[in-house]
């Protein structure tokens, strides 16, 4: 460089011009290489972790909050006191910004407290591998009420939610699947949902299996046979109803007197319920026939009008 | 002052809540919508208003935002049996009623209204139809209908009720004087009319009597391929 005046003050000058220039050389160098060495996570959210379920649903507060004031609005006025905004931020102060696979009951706490409300004895309907069916069963009998049913299911059916603690603290990309973790938000929301929901039930209550899956109508790994079963409360339900639906024109796996259906008597019984087993529920199965109106057991009786 | 329930409550959260939950879980296959955008198209069409002279077209905006195709063969116009229709058409899975539709979701069961020289919505009370015909709710269902129609294609069903008062097919009615009128016959292969009674309830009307007849009739002049059967299974 040349030096015009050749004072030692310039020269001076000159020095820190340089020495900034290296400085400034080897930031960006060390930024390119930074770069370069965490290339392969370098996406939307570089610092997430990634799982293996599909991720939070887009515009979930939204989705949440929607669904609260339509429930509580539109259909169930006699909630008309619960906080459709407290509510959100209890769900999402339950696992926003947290590691997805250390969740606790603990967490849901405050969102169990404000969501949940008194069901009505006799209409606590359960179900397991029988979702659908259960669901259009409630829809066109209002005198049931599954979990979803419920302001709580309502507000959670079909939806996904999971938290990351890096920013913004909600992972859209993916969640993890039970088999990754198992205290992760999903899983733990919906166990502690239907323990809440098997303690809140009265009278008799009602319970629709599949009589058509290979592995068993009744199963001890299902929620309901490992959370819902154990948290019927004796001194308040008298009966337990089993409804056994076979798919129409399905394999025929399982009835009433099936392997399965007797260890379920046998733990209900031995909790002090009143068993009644009914195979293929004919209210039930009228709402199957109407996807299979020509089978032999969808005809109707002939002396009806 | 109106005669008529007042807005629902929470009214802009539960219309957004419902279009988010549309596009996202119940039929993600129309793809992304706006539905901020949407909802200011709704509001905008009946506040500041008076509540008497909103019409049809004032939605058009909306119905540009919400509109979307639905599928050939999966038409399912009703009267007088909404729950049936729902529970059969099982959330448009086997069949896509207007309540399935995007634009119908976000409405339906929902009142609202709103007043002249205020930008507020009327909590306290909306004119029913007979008050004015032209009130916020019948006109946004007029144009629903009308759109759902127009859309229409396929082999088209339509599910009455025979043990309606008045008869399955009434006139003045939705199907009558807004869907009908709008379907477009170059589109439509087959009408398929279903007459369904009240469990044991009373047989008022049924395939080639009395309303249904009238029906059926007009339907045919009109030049449709039309088939009717009594007590769907």
């Amino acid at each position: 460089m040349p030096l015009p005046q050749g004072s030692a003050r310039a020269r001076q000058r000159t020095v820190l011009l340089v020495g900034i220039a290296v400085l400034l050389a080897a930031l960006v160098l060390a930024v390119v290489l930074a770069s370069l060495l965490t290339h392969g996570r370098h996406e939307v959210s570089p610092q997430m972790l990634k799982w293996k379920d599909r991720g939070t649903t887009k515009n979930l507060q939204e989705v949440i909050l929607g669904r609260c004031y339509n429930y509580i609005t539109a259909q169930h006025p006699e909630l008309g006191d619960k906080d459709c905004l407290k509510i959100w931020e209890s769900l999402k102060d339950a696992f926003i910004y947290k590691n997805p696979c250390n969740i606790t009951p603990e967490d849901y706490q405050p969102l169990m407290e404000l969501a949940s409300h008194p069901v009505p004895c006799n209409k606590s309907l359960f179900w397991s591998k029988t979702g659908d069916l259960a669901h259009r069963y409630t829809k066109s009998n209002q005198n049931f009420l599954t979990l979803e049913d419920t302001l709580l299911g309502y507000m959670a059916d079909k939806v996904s939610w999971c938290g990351d603690p890096s920013a913004p603290g909600i992972n859209y990309e993916s969640c993890p699947k039970r088999s990754e973790c198992e205290s992760n938000p999903g899983s733990v929301f919906w166990k502690m949902a239907s323990k809440m929901f098997a303690e809140a039930a009265c009278g008799v209550v009602q319970v629709m299996l599949n009589g058509s899956v290979e592995a068993g109508a009744f199963r001890s790994s299902s929620i309901f046979g490992s959370v819902e079963v154990f948290n019927l409360d004796p001194d308040k339900v008298s009966e337990v109803h089993i409804w056994l639906m076979q798919d129409i024109g399905g394999p025929q796996s399982e009835s009433c007197s099936g392997h399965s259906i007797q260890r379920l008597i046998s733990i209900l019984e031995e909790r002090k319920f009143k068993i009644i087993c009914e195979d293929n529920y004919r209210p039930v199965q009228l709402l199957q026939c109407v996807h299979n109106p020509d089978h032999t057991d969808c005809r109707l009786c002939t002396n009806s009008t | 002052k109106w005669k008529g329930e007042g807005t629902t409550q929470n009214l802009e959260s539960i219309v957004i809540g419902r279009c988010y939950d549309y596009i996202r879980i119940v039929n993600p296959a129309v793809g992304e919508k706006n539905c901020s955008q949407i909802w200011e198209a709704f509001k905008n069409a009946f506040i500041n208003k008076d509540p008497c002279s909103i019409l049809p077209k004032d939605y058009e905006l909306f119905i540009n935002f919400t509109l979307h195709t639905i599928p050939p063969n999966k038409s399912l116009f009703w009267e007088n049996n909404q729950l049936l229709v729902n529970s059969f058409a099982d959330r448009g899975r086997r069949y896509m009623s207007l309540g399935d539709t995007l634009f119908g979701f976000v409405g339906d069961f929902l009142y609202w209204c709103g007043q002249a020289d205020s930008p507020g919505l009327d909590y306290e009370s909306c004119p029913t139809t007979v008050e004015c015909e032209n009130n916020a709710v019948d006109s946004f269902w007029r144009m629903a209908s009308i759109t759902y129609a127009q859309h229409s294609s396929g082999v088209i069903h339509v599910l009455l009720n025979g043990s309606a008062d008045g008869g399955a097919y009434p006139q003045p009615g939705f199907f009558a004087d807004y869907e009908i009128p709008n379907l477009q016959r170059d589109k439509i292969s087959q009408i398929v009319i279903w007459v369904v009674d009240d469990i044991e309830g009373p047989d008022i009307d049924s395939c080639g009597a009395h309303t249904v007849k009238t029906l059926e009739t007009r339907l045919k002049t009109l030049g449709y391929d039309v088939t009717c059967t009594d007590n769907n299974k």
